[in-house]
């Protein structure tokens, strides 16, 4: 790959033809590429939450900040495909207005495709595009979530939780191990009345699920204002060096979290190509079936296809 | 069974996988038929990305390249379609994407449509079209575009 390296000027066409290929990439192209070699690495920043919460318009008064670290900074934001039209309205930038003149800021959106755990096919793949073109830094949006989807861990350094008065549910949740995944937990829309207390039911809750641990911290602010977006901005700087100490785990997490990727595809490819009859099989037969089929296709294929 | 009645057929979205970028330039407030226009792609199974009202022809070109769409839409009902259509155009291919199509819908009157061809517009739609037939002329012009390419 003939990357444009840093400090280059960044030839933005050639950066958004090079994510395409990358997110509309087949199995075969993914598992033929050549190996990577040791390179630059984003930082990545994980923002989740439920739908509406204000994580877009975080993000924007975020990058801001970002960008006084940083040189240049990509933003990637997925909006849900409709799994019955395969359609998607990518909304997500229309919050990131002010950033479209500043050349240092790349906003990508992605629809899920056929990822039902809040992130985009081929995201691993995607965002290491960026890596190649020298970013510093990923702030990652993920799908609206509701309780269940935390797979962004794996792919970020450090994951925001945006929640919202009103949240009473996430909070419930967080009391049962559901939400426990995030590194700084933020409470948006400072200005609604109840802000103050979510803040102080999940700090409370934060302090007796961390038991003898370190307590996560909680960042109030106002978003849409760009209320004390400062201190959430230190509080992702102090998480991040925690990280660089441990380089090694990162990396180890980003190749679990790509071939789960790459297997999950794959095996959801394999059972979808069956023919009706296996399924009249008991379920160890079709068990062994499954797994006979992506044997072949792990040995079938790769290297000859590009 | 009659022969009149056709069995439907299960296919594929016509416009799935293609990104489109539907978008506002220039000052006019209407927005309903930019909406309109951007869910019934969707619903044909287009990403759509809207960039909202009052857009520069400079910020229009600069999405479209990051987010390398197959098609940029302009939706003009201001009555300046000739200055902000040559804009854009040229705003694209200062930013190197001059290969990616442009469709304009909105108040066109009749007489204006072969200017804006000329402008190399690709297509030109106006209210009196029906959503389906718009949809449909998107994704044909794009299919035979993609035929080119690879031909
Ligand atoms: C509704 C309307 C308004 C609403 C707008 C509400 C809104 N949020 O959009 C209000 C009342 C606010 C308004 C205000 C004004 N309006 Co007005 N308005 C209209 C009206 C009656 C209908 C427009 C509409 O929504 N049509 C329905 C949609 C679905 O149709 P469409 O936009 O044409 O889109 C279709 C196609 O064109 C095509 N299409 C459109 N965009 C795209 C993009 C792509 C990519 C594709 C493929 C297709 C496509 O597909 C769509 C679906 O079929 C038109 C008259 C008319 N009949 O067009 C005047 C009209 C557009 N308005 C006009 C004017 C002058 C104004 C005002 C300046 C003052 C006034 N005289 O009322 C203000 C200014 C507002 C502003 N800030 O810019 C003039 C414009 C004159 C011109 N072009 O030279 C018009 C033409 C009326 C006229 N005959 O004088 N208006
Ligand atoms: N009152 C108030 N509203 C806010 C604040 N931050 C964001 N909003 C509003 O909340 C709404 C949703 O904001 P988004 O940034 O789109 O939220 P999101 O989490 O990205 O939404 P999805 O991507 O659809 O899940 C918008 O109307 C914002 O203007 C805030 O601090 N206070
Ligand atoms: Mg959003």
């Amino acid at each position: 790959m003939n990357a444009a390296l840093r400090p280059a000027a960044l030839d933005r066409r050639a950066l958004g033809r090079a994510l395409s290929r990358a997110a509309d990439a087949g199995l075969a192209d993914i598992l033929s590429a050549p190996p990577r070699e040791e390179r630059h690495v984003a930082r990545r920043i994980g923002v989740t939450g439920p739908p509406g919460a204000g994580k877009s318009t975080l993000i924007a008064a975020l990058a801001r900040f970002r960008l006084s670290r940083a040189s240049r900074v990509a933003i990637v934001a997925i909006d849900p495909t409709s799994p019955k039209t395969r359609g998607s309205i990518l909304g997500d930038r229309i919050r990131m207005d002010g950033l479209v003149d500043d050349p240092r800021v790349f906003i990508r959106s992605l629809a899920s495709r056929g990822a039902t755990d809040g992130l985009a096919d081929n995201l691993p793949e995607i965002l290491s595009v960026f890596d190649d073109y020298g970013f510093d830094e990923i702030i990652l949006e993920t799908v609206g979530v509701g309780q269940s989807e935390f797979a962004v861990r794996e792919l970020v350094d450090v994951e925001l939780l945006v929640l919202t008065p009103g949240a009473g549910d996430q909070i419930q949740a967080m009391k049962a191990g559901i939400l426990e995944t995030a590194d700084i937990y933020v409470v948006n829309k400072a200005d609604q009345p109840e802000a103050r207390r979510v803040e102080a039911e999940l700090k409370a809750t934060l302090t007796l699920t961390a038991g003898a641990g370190p307590v996560p911290p909680v960042v109030l602010v106002r978003a849409d204002a760009g209320e004390n977006i400062a201190a959430l901005d230190a509080a992702i700087e102090a998480a991040t060096m925690r990280i660089a100490g441990d380089p090694e785990s990162q990396r180890r997490r980003r190749a679990r979290q790509r071939i789960k990727g790459i297997f999950w595809r794959r095996l959801a490819q394999t059972i979808e190509d069956l023919p009706q009859a296996a399924f009249d099989q008991s379920l160890p037969e079709l068990y062994a079936t499954v797994l006979t089929d992506l044997k072949k296709a792990a040995t079938g294929r790769g290297r000859t296809i590009t | 069974m009659s022969d009149t009645i056709e069995t439907p057929v299960i296919s594929a979205p016509p416009l799935r996988g293609k990104r489109i970028l539907v978008a506002k330039p220039g000052l006019d407030g209407h927005d309903i038929g930019a909406k309109v226009i951007a869910l019934a792609l969707r619903d044909a199974g287009a990403e759509v990305i809207y960039t909202g009202l009052r857009k520069s022809p400079g910020f229009i070109a600069r999405v479209a390249v990051d987010e390398d769409v197959d098609a940029v839409g302009l939706s003009i009902l201001s009555g300046s379609h000739k200055e902000l259509v040559a804009d854009a155009i040229a705003a694209l291919a200062d930013q190197g994407a001059s290969n990616i199509p442009v469709f304009v819908g909105g108040t066109i009157p009749e007489e204006d449509v072969a200017m804006l061809l000329a402008l190399g517009v690709t297509a030109v739609f106006t209210a009196d079209m029906k959503l389906d037939d718009v949809v449909a002329a998107v994704a044909e012009r794009l299919a035979e575009r993609l035929a080119e390419r690879q031909a």
